[in-house]
């Protein structure tokens, strides 16, 4: 038999290897597709007959043919069966979606959607379904089981039973086998099979989500009887159905996230309740069955605890997150008096916020999650410093490091898991503008490296994981420096969840645009220079000519152009996100400009949603009345239904501005990169209006022109089709790109329009080649990335070989005893020349040494020896990531450890100098240099003891004057762009400390310089300042504080820091743009929509204030703990007290004999009749009727005991 | 397994075979019956059905075995294929007739080749959508929701090395009395009135229509190997790989014989040896070009033979 084996092998991989290698499509899939998508857009297809179809359906069965032959013969997992049923699905699909004629002989949407689900891509197949409707009640029951959406099965079932009551007692089969014998047209055998494979899927469904693996197991068996026999007596397509949705329930029962969860509660038996009802939360979620991603990602956190998990977006990872998550925190045996802690780093502040909001909705209740948004470096609800509950602290890696130098100690004793989202950010580009991020101390990798390193060097024992994407050939060097092992392997599985196409919207003045198509999943679609591009030709209206002015501008014109296509396809109900490269407010106000034209508003659809989402939409146009302004573009395109986002925007706006994408209000988004860092969103289609980015370099008076990296591209396009998010199945990212100028201006001057836009056509066009060659030849996987710090050492040998002649011998005593000052009088001024630049980068390396030897003194509360540095570098350097990212020169280490020695010996001798400037968290040098200053800003601090009493004006005058202090110093103070504007907005920041601050009477300033401010704001107010007076707040503290392991607490804080609650609040404020506490205070808290709202209420905390605290003076009137004594003084929304949901019930078909029952309740005129999830009815009850819009998302229990019988609800989802 | 040899000398005494074959590629076969049926007939076909069905009533068995009340009532006290209703045994007995015959008479077939029947499928198709798809029973339901379904009966012949080097797959149908418009209908499809002319017309759906758009390779080959891989995946390992290259179209592909059996009692106008399709030419309806073997059965009191024939099944227990 094995040799017949061997051959059936052999036979079945001929198969694949023609028609389903992964991402490789045959000439006629290709074509298959293609006439697809010009179906799915209404576009006029390329020539295809009815024999194209039949090919196509009968490669279809072939490969199911194959995947059977490899699942007998190697296993259900056997990764070339996979790859057949993902090609059937595919196959099929494009067939279904092309609305051919097979679809009316064969159920072809039914047979894609069990492929994609044995072929692990359930996205794919709720996809597809969810564009089907069926009219037909079986099609809909078996597409939402093969969709595993059990409710909806359930629900199914449940109508099937309502409508056949008279199929619901035990033994309806039998009346049905005898009134078959007696008439001949009766429903017969063949019904009973129906009946009964209804009974399986609905107890099937019901089974799995509770969990309840005792009626699962007749269920399973009855539903494998019935495949065995439809292969003898149903027609092949019917029983190929039935086959498949058995072996896709098998699938649902080995991916059950009961199993890990089961497995897991060995670990602490006693709670083992609280995991089986996360178990039934996911299922509420849809989250229930893993994901073949998350079954890898499970399997490795059940044997072990540190790993990379490496998966294409969308496939699930937090998931694996969050079960690692709960292991950590939830099962480990209790420690002493704190709760563990997991440190949960995100790339952005957005993503934290989308990750706190999924995580408190789901632990909630057992684990304090906790995202940190304010300005404070603990925030205002302290309850998670001293908690004996588990906490999730959530933060980007500034606010992690800030914490850690902060309360570091008391950090890492309670740290017991570190979860590293977007681990990937970890690899550096190796581009000049990665060096001058360097000198800018601007550089992300450098600094998630640095922290990751501190931590692991501190923790080793630490548990720790790696969420990371694909792309880049950093899977491998992120296991390695996760798991710290030379052989580490990611965990995880190399697909895309969703399709991805990328290509070209074509446009063009006075024609329609069209899409040209290139890259699916990262392969081409037709092969250039022998086939014919793949167009998809838009059937809208050209739009109309525009003002000679603009058409000047192809940049504008081309932007418009992408504006025209989004509002028709956006009547379509499509979701597009135009994501512009830079300067956001030009195409803002690009489009705002277009709006205002009638032909333009024509077509503009948008309307203010009714109910609940009117009420989030007004939220977050209050918000963007507050923060923007009446006349600004924010405000103008949000009423038009179009959301806007860049990095600068307020953050309590930017996530209004997310939530109104996320919930699908606003169906078009303008926005820059930063929205869609790891952040999902629901888009069908990403438009680009450039592929690079210009800045100017003052120094070598040239611009500075930086291509998107493959990886941001990347993962923008990964976030176009996200699964179930989105209508479309594939997500497709699109390059705008004009075929012809836009100008009608005749001079051929070099520098007239005409001239200029050709060249402009030229160089776009080559950006697009360069973009698609390099994601091409970046699907080859490699196993070795760049790394932060190997990238700085070797700008240091560099430029102090270029620019000093330091020969390669001298290098390392160079290294060893230079100070930054001298190499460059300017350091740590934020000057441009190359010399300051090397010293900054100098001081930069100084800052990740400085910060590991510093933390190591404190926690030896004394200075470190020569020697224990050499040995605490050696260490650090081993757990970084360059140490494993690729095979290193041996140069690296001992440049990074002579640099260390210098540190304690030559550079920064003094240990008392080396805490200060830790504390400061600047990079050494800039931190020196902030020690005169520190003590200025302190002494404003501490003076600040009556600034609840003051008034506006001398409020913001209080910060002004700090602001003095960082105005003129670019090191550690106010840095703005050479450019002329931001020069004249430097000289006048006052006016914009005033506008942010919300001084009364404060200069608006215009739509066209609103962002030129938010950046302003952004990057001097919230940041530098924040940061300055974040330093010497902390410095204060950690000064009074008795020891490191010393926890702040509201009670205790002001006599530690000795300052007024000023110091408290600055950064705060800064942060929500205030001068009010408590406005900052009840927006924090949610208690005021706006600003405007949040100062409204004042008086009525003034006078519970007069009430409640005799002769209140300025300090009361900020006092937080007094604000929150005020919020808790506030009357609660009353949630009414509901009474445990309880039927009484007759039992009509059980004896009742298994004490519990599952049951679905079948509303009947004034009763309720209660059904087992197979159909059989077991008890009735009269009256009362379950709540709820939904119960069949509920678990509903049957419970006897004695005489007495009722009902109750198990579950309800939240 | 089906491994019962037809009762030959019971059926060569029961019906008289006139046997044809035109052209090279078209074999008529009339088997009219000649001898009264009695007990012993029956008593002697009945090991060869007992052996048809045993598979599918093992499986039918084993299904309706499996309790899914939540208290585990007792299942249905039913046996198959008994249990069936008399228009459903009737299907099955065409369809088991096919395989007697084509086992029983492959000298007098087209090709004369040495046809096995190693599992019986009994595919009951135009009521499974019925039910399977729809969810409900509607007996007014005209249109097919999937028009689909294939060959009634598949038969292979194998090679000294156990490959399939030839499928024989076609219709087979019972029809109480095999009048001229009954067997139009069943070769031409149902009569429908022409909106055109007005006049009743076959929609062309009948079994020349489903012969000529099946495949080579009928669908219900694959279910055959699905079966034979679950009962003897060992002692069938030659055939199921041949039948993977059969499905999978790699290598050389086994040619098809094309089967029509049509079993019921003659008309009451019949003469003696008359048939119901012509003998001496390939119908002209047949356009697939392939072989083709038409086979009559013709019955007197068809009826009762297969109600004694059905009652009689497993009677013993």
């Amino acid at each position: 038999m094995a040799a017949l084996d061997e051959e059936r092998l052999v036979l079945a991989e001929q198969i694949r290897q023609a028609l389903a290698i992964e991402n490789a499509l045959t000439r006629p899939q290709a074509r298959a597709y293609v006439r697809c998508l010009q179906k799915t857009w209404q576009v006029p297809t390329i020539g295809w007959g009815e024999r194209d179809s039949a090919n196509q359906l009968e490669d279809a069965r072939r490969l199911l043919h194959a995947a059977h032959i490899f699942s007998t013969i190697e296993g259900g997992e056997s990764l070339r069966a996979i790859d057949c049923y993902r090609r059937t699905g595919e196959i099929l699909e494009w067939l279904s979606r092309a609305e051919d004629g097979v679809r009316a002989i064969v159920p072809i949407e039914l047979l894609a959607a069990a492929a994609y689900q044995l072929g692990g891509l359930p996205a794919m197949a709720s996809g597809l379904l969810d564009q089907i409707e069926s009219e037909h009640e079986g099609v809909r029951l078996y597409s939402a089981f093969l969709r595993a959406d059990f409710d909806r099965v359930v629900q199914r079932s449940a109508g099937f039973w309502r409508d056949n009551p008279g199929l619901t007692s035990a033994d309806a089969e039998n009346a049905i086998f005898a009134a078959m014998r007696g008439e001949d047209e009766t429903p017969g055998f063949l019904w009973t099979m129906t009946i009964e494979l209804v009974r399986s899927l609905g107890l099937i469904a019901d089974s799995v989500r509770r969990g309840d693996d005792e009626r699962l197991a007749p269920a399973m068996a009855k539903l494998r009887a019935m495949d065995d026999l439809a292969h003898r007596l149903f027609s092949h397509d019917a029983a190929l159905v039935i086959g498949l949705m058995r072996q896709v329930a098998d699938r649902y029962v080995a991916a059950s996230i009961y199993i890990p969860l089961r497995q897991l509660a060995v670990l602490r038996p006693e709670r083992t309740d609280r995991l089986l009802r996360y178990a039934r939360d996911q299922f509420s979620r849809n989250r229930g069955i893993l994901w073949t991603s998350q079954l890898h990602g499970v399997d490795r956190l059940l044997r072990e605890s540190s790993f990379a998990l490496c998966t294409p977006t969308g496939s699930g990872k937090t998931l694996v997150a969050n079960l690692a998550l709960i292991k950590e925190l939830l099962l480990r045996a209790p420690g002493d008096r704190l709760g563990p802690l997991a440190l949960y780093i995100v790339p952005s502040r957005a993503l934290a916020g989308e990750v706190e909001a999924k995580l408190s909705s789901e632990l909630r209740g057992d684990v304090i999650v906790t995202g940190l948004y304010g300005g404070a470096d603990w925030g205002i609800t302290d309850a998670w410093l001293t908690s004996e509950e588990p906490v999730v602290l959530i933060a980007t890696v500034e606010k992690a490091d800030a914490l850690l130098r902060y309360l570091g100690k008391l950090l890492i004793a309670r740290l017991s898991l570190l979860i590293i989202d977007e681990a990937h950010q970890i690899v550096p580009e190796a581009s000049e503008a990665t060096a001058v991020s360097f000198s800018d101390h601007s550089n992300r990798s450098l600094r998630l490296e640095n922290l990751v390193s501190r931590i692991l060097a501190q923790r080793p024992e630490v548990t720790r994981i790696a969420l990371t994407a694909v792309a880049g050939g950093a899977s491998g060097p992120v296991a390695r420096w996760i798991e710290g092992r030379a052989e580490a392997q990611a965990v995880g599985v190399r697909y895309r969840s969703t399709r991805q196409v990328i290509g070209l919207l074509e446009t063009a003045p006075g024609s329609s645009g069209q899409i040209l198509l290139d890259l699916m999943n990262g392969k081409p679609l037709y092969l250039r220079g022998q086939e014919n591009p793949v167009y998809l030709p838009l059937r809208f209206a050209p739009m109309p000519i525009l003002p000679s002015r603009w058409r000047n501008s192809l940049n504008h014109f081309n932007s418009l152009s992408v504006l025209w296509t989004a509002l028709h396809l956006a009547r379509e109900d499509q979701r597009i996100l135009i994501s512009v490269a830079q300067e956001p407010e030009q195409t803002m106000r690009w489009f705002s400009e277009a709006l205002a034209l009638g032909a333009w508003d024509a077509i503009v659809e948008f309307e203010r949603p009714e109910g609940f989402l009117g009420d989030r939409f007004d939220e977050a146009r209050a918000a963007c009345l507050d923060y923007c302004g009446a006349d600004s573009f924010e405000l103008f395109l949000l009423d038009r239904g179009i959301a806007t986002s860049h990095g600068q925007m307020p953050q309590r706006l930017r996530r209004l501005m997310v939530e109104m994408i996320d919930r699908k209000v606003c169906p078009i988004t303008v926005a820059t990169a930063t929205l869609t860092e790891g952040v999902n969103l629901p888009f069908d289609l990403i438009f680009l209006t450039s592929l690079k980015r210009r800045s100017w370099d003052p120094v070598k008076e040239e611009p500075i022109i930086a291509p998107f990296s493959t990886s941001e591209f990347r993962n923008l396009a990964g976030r176009a089709g996200r699964p179930g998010a989105a209508r479309g199945i594939e997500g497709m990212t699109l390059v705008a790109l004009p075929t012809r100028i836009a100008t009608t201006a005749s001079s051929t001057k070099p520098k007239a329009p005409g001239p200029v836009q050709q060249r402009q056509l030229r160089e776009w066009a080559a950006d697009y080649e360069d973009l698609t060659r390099r994601l091409l030849a970046e699907e080859q996987e490699v196993d070795a990335a760049e790394s932060p710090l190997a990238l700085l050492l070797t700008r240091i040998w560099r430029k102090a070989n270029e620019l000093l002649g330091v020969a390669p011998d001298a290098f390392m005593d160079w290294l060893e005893r230079t100070v930054p000052g001298a190499v460059s009088g300017d350091a740590g001024t934020g000057a441009n020349d190359p010399a300051s630049r090397l010293a900054d980068a100098m001081d930069e390396l100084d800052s990740v040494l400085l910060t590991a030897l510093a933390e190591s003194e404190r926690d030896d509360e004394a200075a470190i020896t020569p020697a224990r540095a050499e040995q605490q570098l050696r260490t650090l350097w081993a757990r970084t990531f360059t140490a494993v990212a690729a095979v290193q020169e041996a140069w690296l280490e001992a440049a990074f450890i002579r640099r260390g020695s210098g540190i304690i010996q030559h550079i920064y001798p003094d240990a008392g100098e080396r805490q200060r400037l830790y504390q400061y968290g600047f990079t050494p040098w800039v931190g020196r240099r902030f020690e005169a200053v520190a003590a200025q800003i302190l002494a404003l601090l501490a003076g600040a003891v009556d600034y609840g009493s003051l008034g506006a004006e001398g409020r913001i005058d209080l910060f002004e004057t700090i602001g003095n202090l960082l105005e003129g110093d670019k090191g550690f103070g106010f840095r703005v762009r050479p450019t002329l504007g931001d020069q004249a907005l430097l000289d006048q920041w006052n006016d914009v400390l005033g506008w942010w601050m919300n001084e009364p009477g404060a200069k608006a300033q215009d739509a066209d310089s609103l962002r030129a401010w938010q950046r302003f704001v952004a990057d001097n107010l919230e940041f530098r300042l924040g940061v300055a007076i974040g330093a010497v707040v902390a410095k204060a503290w950690s000064d009074g504080a008795p020891d490191a392991a010393t926890t702040p607490t509201l009670a205790d804080w002001k006599q530690t820091a000795s300052l007024p609650w000023f110091g408290f609040w600055a950064r705060e404020l800064l942060r929500w743009g205030t001068h009010d506490p408590f406005v900052a205070f009840c927006l924090s808290q949610g208690l005021a929509r706006t600003r405007e709202a949040a100062t409204a209420r004042r008086p009525e905390f003034d006078a519970w204030l007069e009430e409640n605290v005799d002769d209140p003076d300025g300090e009361d009137r900020i006092d937080p703990q007094l604000f929150q004594r005020w919020q808790a003084s506030l009357p609660r929304r009353e949630s009414p007290e509901t009474p445990p949901e309880l039927f009484n019930v007759n039992l009509t078909g059980t004896n009742g004999h298994r004490h519990r029952y599952a049951v679905i309740p079948i509303e009947d005129g004034d009763r309720t009749r209660w059904l087992d999830p197979a159909g059989f009815e077991l008890a009735v009850s009269d009256g009362r009727k379950p709540e709820g819009w939904n119960p069949f998302r509920s678990d509903f229990e049957l419970r006897t005991a004695a005489r007495q019988a009722a009902v109750v609800r198990a579950f309800r989802p939240v | 397994m089906h491994d019962c040899p037809p009762p030959k000398q019971a059926l060569e005494a029961w019906l008289k075979a006139y046997g044809t074959v035109r052209g090279g590629n078209y074999g008529h076969l009339l088997l009219e019956q000649q001898q009264e049926i009695d007990g012993d007939l029956i008593a002697a076909l009945r090991p060869y059905f007992e052996s048809a069905h045993l598979d599918a009533r093992e499986y039918f068995h084993r299904k309706i075995g499996i309790s899914l009340h939540p208290d585990g009532a007792a299942a249905p006290a039913i046996a198959y294929p008994n249990c069936l209703p008399s228009k459903a045994l009737r299907g099955l007995f065409g369809e088991v007739m096919a395989g007697l015959v084509t086992e029983a008479y492959q000298e007098d077939f087209v090709g004369k080749h040495a046809w096995r029947v190693p599992i019986f499928l009994f595919r009951e198709h135009g009521d499974v959508e019925k039910y399977l798809w729809a969810l409900r029973f509607d007996p007014e339901r005209v249109r097919e929701i999937y028009g689909r379904h294939g060959t009634d009966f598949v038969g292979i012949a194998l090679s000294g090395g156990g490959e399939v080097i030839r499928v024989i797959a076609g219709e087979a149908k019972w029809r109480k009395a095999l009048t001229e418009s009954a067997v139009a209908v069943l070769l031409h499809g149902k009569k429908v009135r022409n909106p055109d002319t007005n006049e009743l017309e076959h929609n062309g759906k009948g079994i020349w229509f489903e012969m000529n758009r099946d495949t080579v390779i009928p669908h219900g080959l694959r279910q055959l190997q699905f079966l034979l891989e679950q009962r003897d995946r060992e002692g069938h390992a030659a055939t199921i790989v041949s039948i993977d290259r059969a499905v999978l179209q790699l290598g050389p592909q086994p040619a098809r014989t094309d089967l029509v059996v049509i079993c019921g009692n003659g008309a009451a106008k019949r003469e003696k040896s008359e048939t119901v399709v012509g003998w001496e030419e390939m119908p002209a309806d047949y356009k697939a070009g392939r072989d083709l073997q038409i086979v009559e059965v013709i019955l007197e009191d068809g009826d009762s033979l297969i109600d004694d024939l059905y009652a009689l099944l497993w009677s013993d227990g």
